[in-house]
């Protein structure tokens, strides 16, 4: 009987926003996840008392699905964030820095929340009709010709990620992997559906960076017991393959639900054992050279086929099954009894290889779009971090591919965005406020509070006390270093913007990011030669960026629009 | 507790929950967020959920919260407006009460003890809601509201077809309730575009509505992390799983479905399988994998592509299929499976007996079967030819967090439920009894018009045309004649002088119902064309009874098409009657047509509060003059909330007064609103919050229990043997 209990009453609590305890726990939160954004983020330890291992880490993938929140509006906002992430894999701090300046900015006014969710929606699709029209001028085109673009796509998600504690040739090397790996992944007939493969990541920890490699086809890790068994390889062009999901280990399979009753004197296991022998004889006979299985094989099995000079590797694991058989082009074999022959597979080549004190069976493909990505780092907190970067970046690629733009980073998509913004209301109000039934000072005011919280976002990159200014020509973000002699005259300091696309060469006027200026229409349509004279740019992946724009401003709306909570203390 | 408080308590409890749930009434209602113990965050402005969320524990909670479920169960809707109307008959009944404590009403029982004077009270007041829920509400619905109706129908042909324009607003509306600010439009949109592409045949919308209804967990997919808007309408089926075995296949896929394992087992439950020697144990296990291979070897050459079932099939069966260019999907639920049985009208596919050549009999066809990759999940992908009116597609909600996927999945659910009930016909019963000494002042004019076919004096227009059939019918050695009299006129002036005219003869002839076109709501839509939905009356005269029994049982509704030459056409169906018949009893039952509509913004709040203190004037019972009186009033508190923070001439008493004028004028009511409700639905609302209320009047003692609560075991459902 189940047990019965009486529930206890839930908690209900109006209008969640305007306590003191919300108030300090999104302020909390936003310091936490501003204190780690960009190249010169803050660490953050993660340390639970009661065991685990302690993470060191800046990125909000880690960082939010460690961190334990109690406030239910924080739930709501670390929820979408962490969604965001998993969708998107870039883009998490943005959004959850985004979600908080807008929710404090607009908390602060006091307006009706419908007033407010309006305006913010019409603003949020400002933003994202621009970014997705031809005369943006914060998104470049990306040119699959030549790797440039798309190498300063990966190392600047790398350098955003100080946790992964690489130094400047480390980078380079690990983006030049990366971007390997992600093109050796693109199937080299591509027809209108592009599929593409995999590049699995195989850990390497406690080795030098430098000693990251990519290699085609797939590693197996073997131990070295299992490696003294292994026969030496003889020389082919190709070596047939089968590739088993089902055990060979000569257990009795599902007999079904009745009784089973075996007589005195009969031997279930030498019956299956026979049947083991039979099909390794089936295999011997059909010349296969390689035998895999995802579950165990029986050891007589694996001493036939040993003496059969055919090498039989067990306990692969159901993750590799896959990848294997794109590789191989078997077909996972199910059955002991007869095999067809039409699922039989092929490698090129197998080969035995020692990587750091690792060894591993490496099978080489004929064709195909499957790569392993062996990952060195010193230890392991950093080399967690490290995967989870690879990992983003080698989706920031993938997403790229199917939308091939990517924003300018460094803060400058943010900057020009707010000069976009604070032009178009200023000077075109008209629509807004016919389809909105506002009035203009609520426009005005809300349009403050969202640009303002674009910049204090894009100020966030900034932590060693710089000042940041904006030019008002393109509407870019530069940063000048905190306690120069007041002597010199500071506007001539900045070298390059914040994405690296221009430089203080220009005549170009600037002023402090968060003061009072006039709105000006930053410059549109980015010119050719700009975009190609730049060799090294700071870049944001497109895709991922505008939906954590949307998720960031749907999010904060949701959160404005709570008039209670009702907490079941069950 | 004794009831003397009963009221008061009550009140107090329903004024704490109607500040929670007001917040989120209307189009302007805010958002709630609930957190489960398991550290899941919902956000709602759905009624019930809230009051579920909230563990009730006090008694009288209890019992309006299982009251306000059971309502939801039944029409998906009004879960915060059950609540508000109910505080306010609580605070009319309690103004009341404590105004009159000797009124006349409770002479009688002046001497009783206190307690039980109360409960007495309580009672007769019960009563009343009672007797005013079952024959006023219907009356006035019936004779009053009924002509401002509107229908959600377009055409006027007899088959219904919905109107996309009018479904819109009426799901606008609904949207506006339940989901946040910003996602209402798109959330109605897609419901709509969602209803038009599965309705395959326009005229069967009801079985589409009834099954999506039914099986809507199993018709939409919920992906976190992407933005609201990029949620869609997806065409094919979305099973929540992936392919054992994948195989891509052109052309029409043939489908089986199985519900057990292709291969056979040694021995099946209740049996027992000895084993003797190992050779037989090999040969078992040689036939078993031959036995396998020969099925689905058969399947494929069958030209069978695809393999759905419901249990997870042996290694052998998937590696079998795969070689045979035949596609897996495992572990289907029997959800899954009932839905895909209803669109393709498929039974499981029978293993055959001996492995002999065996006909397949059950298969379906898809136009396509894919692998669907949502948010890096993947899923599986069919398109089913359908067989039924549902055209197959399935809905991908897309939000940031999974609350707010919980929420719109819930909103959506709640308005296939509110439609379905929207295209009920809802039968009043509404039995009036009508004295003959009302009826000594029919006006004459009445007497001719059953001969002479026109109406001359009582409308000042042309008619049309008007026509009268009779049909004789022998029942028993009873003759009934039948007289089905209608007269469709093409009326100028609106219908209500007419009605005020024969209300006082309600014996002899009565106006049943007739509908006016909204002007307002004809110029937002003008493909929506005109309402006219008409009602037969069928009466029976029975001329050899000396007291005749006027029954109008079954009403069919049928759609006249009538020379549209004014703006306002009317159709007016007249009850008749003969003067023979003076001494008569009338019992009549009606209904609220499917499809009846009134737009938002408290129209049917206003309307019924004006005819209720209408029929409160004229009512000689001081009990129903009371009972309806505080409903009246009760019923405003709605449309208060509604226009709480309109300001100027939207404000609620200028809305209010404009109405009333309307009224009184026989002017269309003008909404500044678009968006319809349905009136079946208010009606269900009315009457079940009546309900609650003598339920919660009647009980006198609350007993506590601490004990656990007893396992009540069904008597029935035991066999003894």
């Amino acid at each position: 009987m189940s047990r019965l209990e009486a529930k206890k009453p839930s908690i209900c609590r109006s209008d969640p926003l305007t306590g003191e305890r919300a108030r300090a726990s999104l302020a909390a939160l936003k310091g936490l996840v501003m204190s780690c954004y960009g190249p010169a983020g803050r660490l953050k330890q993660l340390h639970n008392g009661r065991g685990g291992s302690v993470v060191t880490t800046s990125q909000s993938a880690a960082l939010l699905a460690g961190l334990p929140v109690s406030h239910p509006v924080l739930k709501v906002l670390t929820a979408a964030v962490r969604n965001h992430v998993a969708c998107f894999s870039d883009g998490g701090l943005f959004t959850a820095i985004l979600c908080c300046n807008l929710v404090e900015n607009v908390q602060r006014l006091g307006l009706a929340p419908t007033t407010v969710i309006k305006l913010n929606k019409h603003l949020l699709s400002l933003c994202t009709s621009y970014l997705k029209s031809e005369g943006c001028a914060c998104r470049i085109p990306v040119d699959f010709s030549s790797t440039q673009i798309l190498l300063s796509l990966v190392r600047s998600i790398l350098t955003s990620k100080p946790a992964c504690m690489l130094i400047a040739k480390e980078v380079d090397h690990i983006s030049t992997l990366i971007l390997r790996a992600f093109l050796l992944t693109i199937p080299e007939n591509a027809q209108e559906h592009i599929i593409l493969g995999k590049s699995i990541i195989v850990p390497l920890k406690g080795q030098r960076v430098i000693d990251s490699a990519v290699l085609p086809g797939i590693l197996i890790e073997v131990s070295e017991v299992q490696l003294m068994k292994i026969l030496p390889i003889k020389k082919s062009d190709s070596f047939k393959v089968a590739l088993f999901c089902v055990s060979l280990s000569g257990d009795l399979s599902d007999t079904g639900e009745g009784t089973l009753l075996v007589s005195y004197g009969v031997s279930l296991e030498n019956a299956a054992l026979d049947q083991l022998f039979n099909l390794g004889k089936q295999l011997v006979s059909d010349h296969v050279d390689l035998v895999l299985c995802q579950k165990v094989i029986h050891p007589s099995l694996k001493q036939f086929l040993r003496t059969h000079h055919v090498i039989a590797v067990d306990r692969i694991g159901v993750s590799l099954m896959e990848p294997l058989s794109k590789v191989t082009g078997t077909w996972p074999i199910g059955s002991l009894g007869s095999i067809s022959p039409s699922s039989y597979g092929s490698v090129k080549d197998l080969c035995i290889a020692k990587f750091g004190c690792k060894h591993f069976f490496h099978l080489i493909p004929n064709k195909t779009t499957i790569c392993s990505l062996l990952l060195c780092n010193r230890n392991d907190t950093a080399w967690d971090e490290l995967k989870l970067t690879c990992q983003t970046a080698l989706h920031a690629l993938q997403l790229t591919i199917k939308d091939p733009y990517a924003l300018l980073g460094g803060g400058c998509t943010e900057t020009h965005l707010v000069a976009y913004i604070r032009h178009k209301t200023r000077n075109e109000p008209e629509s807004v406020l016919r389809d909105e039934r506002c009035s203009q000072t609520e426009l005005q005011l809300i349009t403050e509070a969202f640009c303002s919280a674009l910049e204090s976002l894009a100020g966030s990159l900034e932590h060693d006390g710089g000042e940041i200014l904006t030019d008002s020509k393109y509407g870019h973000f530069w940063s000048v270093q905190a306690n120069l002699p007041s002597a010199v005259n500071w506007p001539d300091l900045p070298s390059r913007c914040g994405c690296g696309l221009y430089s203080s060469q220009e005549e170009l006027s600037w002023s402090f990011l968060r003061s009072a200026r006039h709105p000006f229409p930053p410059q549109t349509c980015l010119s050719r030669e700009a975009t190609g004279s730049a060799d090294t740019l700071t870049l944001d992946c497109f895709t991922a960026k505008l939906s954590g724009l949307q998720v960031a401003v749907e999010t904060a709306s949701l959160i404005l629009d709570l008039s209670c909570v009702i907490e079941d203390t069950n | 507790m004794a009831a003397a408080g009963s009221v008061t308590v009550a009140l107090h409890v329903a004024e704490v929950l109607e500040t929670i749930v007001s917040g989120c009434l209307g189009p302007e209602g805010r958002q709630v967020l609930c957190t489960k113990p398991t550290g899941e965050v919902l956000l709602s402005r759905d009624g019930g959920c809230l009051l579920k969320a909230l563990h009730l524990e006090h008694p009288v909670a209890r019992v309006m919260v299982a009251c306000v479920s059971s309502h939801l169960r039944k029409t998906g809707d009004g879960a915060k407006t059950f609540i508000i109307f109910l505080c306010h008959l609580l605070r009319g009944l309690r103004e009341i009460t404590d105004k009159e404590k000797d009124s006349f009403l409770f002479e009688n029982i002046q001497t009783c003890g206190r307690h039980w004077k109360n409960c007495c009270r309580w009672k007769f007041i019960s009563q009343a809601f009672l007797t005013f829920q079952t024959q006023i509400l219907d009356y006035v619905m019936d004779h009053y509201l009924s002509r401002h109706f509107l229908s959600i129908f377009s055409s006027c042909t007899k088959e219904r077809t919905l109107c996309r324009s009018s479904l819109e607003m009426l799901l606008g509306a609904y949207f506006c309730g339940r989901v946040g600010r910003n996602n209402q439009n798109l959330m109605s949109q897609l419901m709509c575009d969602y209803v038009f592409k599965c309705t395959a045949c326009e005229s069967r919308f009801e079985e589409v509505l009834e099954l999506v209804d039914d099986c809507f967990v199993e018709l939409k997919v919920g992906v976190t992390g992407l933005p609201v808007s990029d949620s869609r309408i997806i065409a094919g089926l979305v099973l929540q799983r992936d392919f054992s075995v994948y195989c891509p296949a052109d052309g029409d896929i043939r489908i089986v479905i199985v519900t057990e394992t292709i291969q056979p087992l040694f021995s099946i439950s209740g049996s027992e399988f000895t084993l003797n020697s190992e050779a037989q144990f090999q040969t078992s296990q040689f036939w078993i994998t031959e036995r396998t291979k020969a099925i689905v070897k058969h399947l494929q050459n069958q030209n069978v592509k695809l393999l759905l079932s419901t249990v997870k099939q042996p290694d052998l069966v998937i590696y079998c299929a795969g070689l045979n260019g035949i596609s897996v999907v495992e572990c289907l639920s029997s959800e899954e499976l009932s839905l895909i049985q209803r669109v393709i009208g498929l039974a499981p596919f029978v293993l055959p007996e001996a492995s002999s050549q065996y006909e397949l009999s059950h298969t379906a066809l898809a136009k396509f079967c894919k692998p669907l990759i949502l948010r890096s999940k993947r899923f599986v992908h069919l398109g089913l030819m359908s067989t039924c009116s549902f055209a197959p597609h399935c809905i991908a909600l897309c939000a940031p967090v999974q609350g707010l996927v919980e929420q719109h999945e819930n909103a959506l659910h709640g308005a296939f439920k509110m439609l379905r009930q929207a295209f009920k016909d809802l039968d009043l019963n509404c039995v009036t009894q009508t004295s003959d000494q009302s009826c000594t002042s029919g006006p004459c004019i009445y007497k001719n018009s059953r001969e002479s076919n026109e109406l001359p004096k009582i409308v000042n227009s042309s008619i049309q045309r008007s026509y009268q059939d009779t049909v004789v019918k022998k029942k028993g050695e009873l003759a009934k004649t039948q007289t089905n009299l209608k007269v469709c006129s093409n009326l100028i002036v609106p219908s209500v002088k007419l009605e005020q005219n024969v209300l006082c003869s309600t014996p002899k002839v009565a106006v049943t119902d007739s509908y006016q076109t909204d002007e307002t709501l004809r110029c937002s839509s003008p493909n929506k064309g005109r309402i006219m939905d008409d009602q037969e009356p069928f009466i029976e005269s029975n001329s050899a009874n000396s007291k005749p029994e006027n029954t109008r049982r079954g009403i069919s509704y049928e759609n006249l098409q009538v020379t549209k030459l004014a703006r306002k056409d009317s159709i007016l169906p007249l009850r008749y009657k003969s003067l023979e018949t003076c001494t008569s009893q009338s019992y009549y039952s009606s209904s609220i047509p499917a499809g009846c509509v009134l737009p938002v913004g408290g129209n049917f709040e206003i309307l019924l509060h004006y005819y209720l203190l209408n029929y409160a004037k004229k009512c000689q019972q001081s009990e129903q003059t009371m009972v309806s009186r505080i409903i009246a009033n009760a019923i405003l508190g709605v449309p208060k909330i509604l226009y709480k923070s309109k300001k100027g001439n939207y404000s609620f008493p200028q809305v209010y007064v404009r109405a009333l004028q309307a009224l009184q004028t026989n002017q269309p009511m003008i909404s500044n609103q678009t968006g319809l409700e349905s009136v079946a639905g208010k009606y269900q609302l009315l009457t079940s919050v009546l309900q609650c209320l003598t339920n919660i009047l009647t009980v006198d003692l609350v007993i506590n229990i601490k004990r656990q609560p007893q396992e009540v075991y069904d008597q029935d459902s035991e066999e003894e043997l």
